[in-house]
């Protein structure tokens, strides 16, 4: 097996479990929004993407067992609540919204459609073309959730909290070297971004999207920039 | 130009996304509900994703 199609196997099997994870949160935090903005859009959206995610887990183990790496997934694996404890309820699913779809959610828009910019082998291309139809919609419900919130609550104690939820989103190595064997062509038609480029798409959404989406709706970007500043070594 | 494009159609695609059914209603009663004892994490977490 080629160094690019293990370590696209491993990434597909990861973002198996990463979409089954997202389906138990959106299925959780559909009921908790609801119960506090019954007028809300939002749960309905959300109930349909755990559906999504349920299908996107599929499509990447499918992809990653393809590629020479079987997924076992724990359907009953519990999912762990992410805010601090501090918060009450309503902030707490705000913060969990914040981090799953405006940051998380918004980040891999930004991948897939840099990948699908390129030039991914046929049965790759499929499935990235299926799944960022949905992770549109679950990115913007973020959004969506977030501008509601703004307009009848006080947001800005999310602040402090960004750089808690970048720190929990990236992996260790993102801003190390790449593996001595990367093959970035490779691994591009796989449908996976070579670590730099991963760098770069991080970098740049965040930059560009998220902090002055987070701006809008009231929340300082600050601490999440100079998070980034210091974790990315910019200053 | 990528970068533009997805802060107009996801973070001002969710705003009127948000607006369409009117607006999130405050809550006094919110401030007390609590998540379960054992929810949640010291400092905050995040998510994985692609």
């Amino acid at each position: 097996m080629t160094a690019a199609r293990r370590a696209a196997a491993e990434a597909w099997a990861f973002r198996a479990r990463v979409e089954q994870e997202a389906a138990q949160r959106f299925d959780r935090l559909a009921a908790i929004v609801a119960g506090f903005d019954p007028g809300s859009p939002v749960p309905a959206m959300m109930r349909r993407a755990a559906d999504d995610e349920r299908r996107h887990t599929e499509l990447c183990s499918r992809l990653a067992r393809n590629l020479g790496s079987p997924v076992t997934l724990d359907p009953a694996a519990d999912l762990p609540a992410i805010a601090p404890r501090t918060l009450d309820a309503r902030q707490a699913a705000l913060y969990e919204v914040v981090a799953a779809c405006c940051i998380t959610e918004t980040e891999s828009m930004a991948t897939l459609t840099t990948l699908l910019a390129g030039e991914p082998d046929p049965e790759v291309r499929e499935v990235l073309h299926s799944i960022s139809r949905d992770e549109l919609v679950h990115s913007r419900m973020g959004w969506a959730h977030l501008s509601r919130e703004s307009s009848s609550a006080e947001v800005a104690f999310l602040s402090p909290l960004i750089p808690g939820m970048l720190a929990g989103t990236i992996d260790e190595g993102l801003f190390g070297s790449p593996p001595a064997d990367e093959d970035p062509e490779g691994l591009l038609r796989l449908g996976v971004l070579p670590l730099a480029r991963k760098r770069e798409v991080f970098l740049g959404t965040l930059e560009q999207v998220v902090f002055p989406g987070l701006e809008r709706f009231g929340v300082d970007p600050e601490p999440g920039r100079q998070w980034l500043s210091h974790a990315a070594g910019l200053q | 130009m990528h970068f533009k494009k997805l802060f107009q159609v996801l973070v001002l695609g969710g705003a009127v996304v948000g607006a369409s059914s009117g607006c999130a209603q405050a809550n006094a009663q919110d401030k007390d509900k609590k998540p379960p004892v054992d929810a949640g994490t010291q400092t905050g977490g995040g998510v994985k994703g692609w």
